[in-house]
């Protein structure tokens, strides 16, 4: 038994002793993508999302019913009240859990430690989550709109809206599971507080809140007012995009510096 | 191929590793330390999962934390039990060659298993699988791509003493290929039976390093505590103190319905307790219970770590 004491040290003039050896960007992407479909998609949460899509598309049914007098007044709110409430909270559920639940669970290690830039399993979390919700979730709520009203604008507003939405919460969503543990709570809180109440205060606010930005398109494409969304049809595009790529580069450098346990 | 230098990683008011150096070569060696002590977080660190606050680790010459093309040839089996979910062994294992870059990701996953003595034709996922399956699948997805740097969380934990003796040779072939195997345990026995070079970290602190005979004779030759419960604890005390080896004795009076005792601590226990017996009769003194206080490998590390 000796005490510990240091060996020799390589010097600065060191280089590695090894051969490097690097998987296809492309199949890595696809292989991380099947693996996080299918572990975000759990019945639980499908069963939960699902259930208020048919919720969502039962209401419309119901109101349909029940002759509103305006029809296209009524699916212009029944859209952008799914578009601001079923949409991310749904979005949230499963790109949080995409990555996040790996870190919670450690078994993030297994894609970690391995010669696989960092930049691929966020882009196939984020990947993985619009997979999943726009069957799920975006045209159940086309389908809701369609069944109060028929209008070509609305149905076309609603569609983009939803698909830009997907696109834009995801990266949102799997970045939060990514920087919070407990993602579920502070996604909610930013939905239901920011989004929800916040960003109703005022215009400044609004150009602040992803939904302003959803409306406008629906407000664009169906030729309809909407109170506090009056952004361009190119803003309420370009700008969830722009932030949700944001939020991927962030959620990137992020996972980078994740202390995976 | 491991190099550590200066090495610290705490955890808010924690300290996990505190200024560990040390080097490690091709072969098996042991991370030896009782619970708690920083090995999984060391380990973590070595394979840049986790980055130390202070110090620097090289593998095989690279940062394991920020140089992705030595994560290539680094394998972990990690402590953790979970894995992928959604997926069977097979599917697993395969994954992890993927992951790598191997051409043929379905042989090598086949072959990882059968190293393992697992069915890759079994369609169960891994969640439904026992601890030992579990732990076996663990180790196939480390060796998918023939790592020159092997890191073992507790390897042998939930394996059933056939597959133990299965995984114990598997190392010590690793270790004889020219690979460093590096396995953490907190079960002398274990360490004994990998027949490896030792590294023995205890509250955070590279404690010793050497052949694991060592501490076996650290074991034999260091200060022991026995306690006697007696119904003449004084004589005894005085009788035992005139024997050589015998460095002082504590006096427990009866407390909760026990008998009293006396601690003794001795640098000769084989002959204390040769002399137990004796010493006791001499002074007519009943015997209850004589019980080593210490014989065990916290104890070890304990004394291996006291200024």
């Amino acid at each position: 038994m000796t005490n510990a004491h240091p060996d020799t040290r390589p010097g600065p003039e060191a280089r590695p002793q090894f051969e490097v050896r690097r998987p296809a960007a492309w199949i890595t992407f696809t292989s991380l993508y099947a693996l996080l479909v299918r572990s975000a998609a759990t019945r639980g949460r499908l069963a939960a999302v699902g259930a208020l899509s048919g919720l969502s598309i039962f209401t419309a049914v119901i109101a349909h019913a029940s002759s509103p007098d305006d029809p296209f007044q009524a699916g212009v709110d029944f859209a952008s009240a799914n578009l601001v409430t079923l949409l991310p909270v749904a979005v949230l559920v499963f790109g949080a859990g995409t990555l996040g639940d790996l870190i919670d669970d450690g078994s993030l290690v297994y894609v970690w430690l391995k010669p696989v830039p960092t930049h691929l399993p966020v882009l196939a979390a984020w990947a993985a989550t619009v997979t999943i919700v726009l069957p799920l979730v975006g045209l159940p709520v086309i389908l809701s709109t369609a069944i109060l009203d028929g209008d070509s604008g609305l149905l076309a507003g609603t569609a983009l809206a939803v698909l830009v939405g997907a696109l834009a919460y995801s990266a949102l969503a799997v970045t939060a599971g990514i920087r919070f543990r407990r993602a579920l709570p502070w996604g909610l809180m930013y939905i239901l507080l920011w989004e929800g109440f916040a960003a109703g205060a005022g215009s400044t606010a609004t150009r602040l809140a992803i939904r302003s930005y959803l409306r406008s398109i629906l407000s664009q494409l169906a030729d309809h007012p909407l109170h506090l969304a009056d952004f361009t049809l190119a803003s309420g595009i370009l700008v969830p995009l722009a932030a949700g790529a944001a939020a991927l580069l962030y959620a990137t450098r992020r996972l980078a510096k994740t202390d995976i346990a | 191929m491991i190099e550590v230098d200066g090495v610290s990683r705490w955890f808010g008011d924690v300290v996990a590793v505190s200024d560990v150096s040390f080097s490690v070569g091709p072969g098996v060696t042991a991370l030896l330390g009782p619970n708690g002590a920083g090995k999984s977080t060391l380990l973590r660190m070595l394979c840049g999962l986790t980055p130390p606050d202070r110090g620097t680790i090289r593998i095989l010459g690279a940062d394991p934390r920020t140089d992705l093309g030595v994560r290539g040839h680094i394998s972990i089996v990690p402590q953790q039990e979970a894995m992928f979910e959604a997926l069977d062994a097979f599917s697993f294992v395969r994954l992890n060659a993927v992951l790598h870059g191997i051409a043929t990701p379905d042989d090598v996953a086949r072959s990882a298993l059968a190293v393992v003595e697992l069915d890759p034709d079994d369609t169960r996922k891994v969640t439904s699988y026992s601890k030992g399956m579990k732990q076996r699948v663990k180790v196939a997805q480390a060796l998918v791509n023939d790592p020159q740097v092997l890191m073992l969380d507790e390897p042998l934990t939930g394996l059933d003493p056939r597959q133990r003796r299965h995984m114990i040779d598997l190392f010590g072939r690793l270790g004889a290929e020219g690979r460093c195997v590096l396995v953490s345990s907190h079960v002398l026995d274990e360490v004994e039976r990998f027949g490896s070079r030792v590294l023995v970290i205890a509250q955070g602190r590279l404690a010793a390093t050497g052949d694991y005979r060592a501490i076996r004779d650290l074991m034999d030759d260091r200060p022991h505590r026995i306690r006697v419960r007696t119904d003449k604890p004084r004589e005894i005390a005085a009788s035992l103190l005139l024997h050589a080896g015998v460095l002082g004795t504590t006096i427990e009076p009866a407390k909760a319905g026990r008998p009293p005792a006396v601690v003794i601590d001795t640098t000769d226990a084989p002959t204390f307790r040769r002399a137990i017996a004796a010493t006791a009769h001499s002074v007519d003194a009943q015997l209850w219970e004589v019980s080593p206080l210490d014989d065990d490998l916290e104890s070890v590390f304990r004394y291996l770590v006291q200024p």
